[in-house]
């Protein structure tokens, strides 16, 4: 027995003997980031229970989807119109809710409810740093003017709180729901700005899978893809040599909206035409980041394809081709775009890898500081893991979903597993991140040559 | 090809509205007199009506930063700001405006010399 206890109370120093390194030097807006992470998921605003992170958990990429959707409970805020008797009427369409992850939105004016309205879905709030910067300023939201007074990320939670948090259709501030405070919107947008990824790709990766390899480059082809216009570097940027090194993120009118049988209008219910941009709008929407994409589906504004090699092929139909983009498209290179299914397969597959490897990063990023010690609380430790968890089995999900690379999924999935393991332990959760960490890493090596 | 591909590129940028100004507008309405983010206090101007000439649809103000004559244009946005009544924000029309009400404006530009975006009328009911 004392043998036992001896081994025991060994063992447990053993494992209290790992050193954590310092941690790196502090950032300086941390707490303004975290005040903006209570504020984001907690503050209501005193409007009708929805909180920032009603529609854009952590736990699901900052966005929602029909699935997300499915596992809340029916009280959940989220479907306040069903069960709040004063947003019963023209505040959110709950089936196209639910059935296609839309949320209503009053874009061109506050004059007639019940017709003057657009659908959209919910975009992920990842890697923002890189995504919303023009040569004209910030462009916000599906249409790049989501943002009300000066349109900048800052002001996007005033806009958000008038539309989606009210108690009523009257929406007084004060009454219905207060606005945030100077203070509050300081935070929101440091916090939302230091979700995801915080630099630029740089492409061609040496990528070692085949189809993934191939994808990168068509869409990388000036013949081909074409894709590297609009997304330089897979990202939300126009690319420098034809757009000015400072175009940043673009608004083009690529046809989305005349897509034949989208699944929202198959319904019969009312689903007036979206005019993108401005009021009346000009028919353009902004240009997503692309690394994120394949784990943040649906796509396009309206949720209108669900997976990311719909939305490749999109580019392929006519609906593109005849657009004002692609007309431009074609005269300035002589052609449309016209890839083959094993094409947009690979485009596809290139996007899931570069995903899949952005959800690696993120997962080391937020194990890290389980592994080295560093995080403050017990709950902060216990929110790294859980995301750290979200990421990787997103980047099961989307390589697994192309049937790309085993081998890298071998690892993910063990590193899965110890992450989960890491959940579960009071004593060793610095150890098993240490070893997930070790797992993404062989992981990332199977998908990407690293030097 | 890259340069044609170049010369397309900007056209389709200046085609793209890319000049415009990307706020949303619409939520505009239910934001309380001098609380629009990043506008008010730095590019809106408050004060209150002394004249308003419908003729010439101009109104003229004064406020801490002065007198401005504000010229509005079939595509000026005005809000009836009633929050302080706790009564629900409306559009409202030239003939609401009346002298002694309390105005915030937003110009088209920030030099103040163009005619104004929007104009919120403060009402009490």
């Amino acid at each position: 027995m004392k043998l036992k206890l001896a081994l025991i109370c060994s063992l447990m120093l053993m494992v209290g003997c790992h050193m954590p390194s310092p941690p790196p030097t502090p950032d300086p807006d941390a707490e303004l980031i975290e005040k903006g992470r209570q504020i984001f998921f907690n503050e209501t605003f005193e409007g009708n229970g929805r909180t920032c992170g009603s529609c854009h958990p952590a736990e699901n990429n900052f966005a929602i989807d029909p699935a997300f959707i499915a596992s809340l409970p029916d009280d959940d805020p989220l479907f306040v119109a069903e069960f709040n008797p004063d947003l019963k009427e023209n505040f959110e369409n709950p089936r196209l809710m639910r059935e296609f992850g839309l949320i209503l939105e009053n874009l061109d004016g506050f004059d007639d409810l019940a017709n003057k309205f657009t659908l959209r879905g919910v975009p992920h709030t990842l890697g923002l740093p890189n995504s919303i910067d023009s040569a004209q300023g910030p462009r916000t939201g599906w249409s790049g003017d989501g943002s009300p007074g000066d349109g900048t990320l800052r002001s996007f939670a005033i806009g958000a709180v008038i539309q989606h948090f009210t108690k009523t259709l009257n929406r007084v501030a004060g009454v219905d729901f207060r606005l945030p405070t100077d203070d509050e919107l300081d935070a929101l947008e440091a916090f939302q700005f230091s979700l995801g990824r915080q630099e630029e790709l740089t492409l061609p990766l040496s990528l070692k899978g085949t189809v993934a390899k191939r994808g990168q480059e068509i869409f990388n082809s000036l013949t081909l893809g074409k894709c590297f216009a609009c997304h330089f570097n897979a990202g939300a940027n126009g690319a420098p040599a034809i757009f000015g090194a400072n175009a940043g993120n673009l608004n083009f009118n690529t046809g989305v909206e005349d897509l034949p049988d989208q699944p929202q209008d198959l319904t019969g219910e009312l689903v007036p035409p979206d005019d993108g941009f401005g009021v009346p709008g000009d028919g353009t929407f902004n240009t997503p980041s692309l690394i994120e994409a394949a784990d943040t589906g649906p796509f396009f504004h309206n949720n209108s394809i669900e997976t990311i090699e719909g939305s490749v092929a999109f580019y392929n139909g006519d609906a593109f081709n005849n657009s004002p983009a692609g007309q431009l498209l074609q005269q300035a290179t002589g052609s449309g775009i016209n890839l083959d299914g094993t094409q947009v397969v690979e485009v596809a597959a290139f996007l899931r890898v570069i995903n899949a490897l952005e959800n690696i990063r993120q997962s080391i990023e937020l194990l890290e500081p389980v592994a080295q010690k560093w995080h403050q609380t017990v709950e902060q430790g216990k929110r790294l893991i859980d995301r750290a968890a979200a990421e990787t089995e997103d980047s099961i999900a989307v390589l697994s979903g192309g049937g790309l690379n085993p081998e890298a999924l071998k690892h993910l999935k063990e590193a899965l597993r110890l992450t989960e393991k890491a959940q579960g332990s009071f004593f060793s959760k610095s150890r098993y991140a240490r070893e997930a960490i070790q797992q993404q890493e062989k992981a990332r090596d199977q998908l990407v040559e690293t030097s | 090809m890259f340069k044609h591909l170049t010369i397309i590129g900007i056209i389709c940028f200046l085609m793209m509205g890319a000049f415009s100004v990307y706020a949303e507008k619409s939520t505009e309405l239910y934001i309380p007199i001098g609380q629009s983010p990043g506008l008010s206090g730095k590019y809106t101007v408050m004060g209150k009506i002394d004249q308003i000439n419908p003729q010439n649809q101009t109104i003229k103000m004064s406020g801490a930063s002065g007198s401005y004559t504000v010229k509005m244009t079939k595509n000026t946005s005005i809000y009836l700001d009633r929050s302080k009544a706790q009564l629900s924000n409306i559009y409202g029309t030239l003939a609401d405006c009346k002298g002694g009400d309390l105005v915030e404006v937003k110009f088209e530009d920030n030099s103040h010399s163009k005619p104004i975006e929007w104009i919120k009328v403060q009402k009490s009911q």
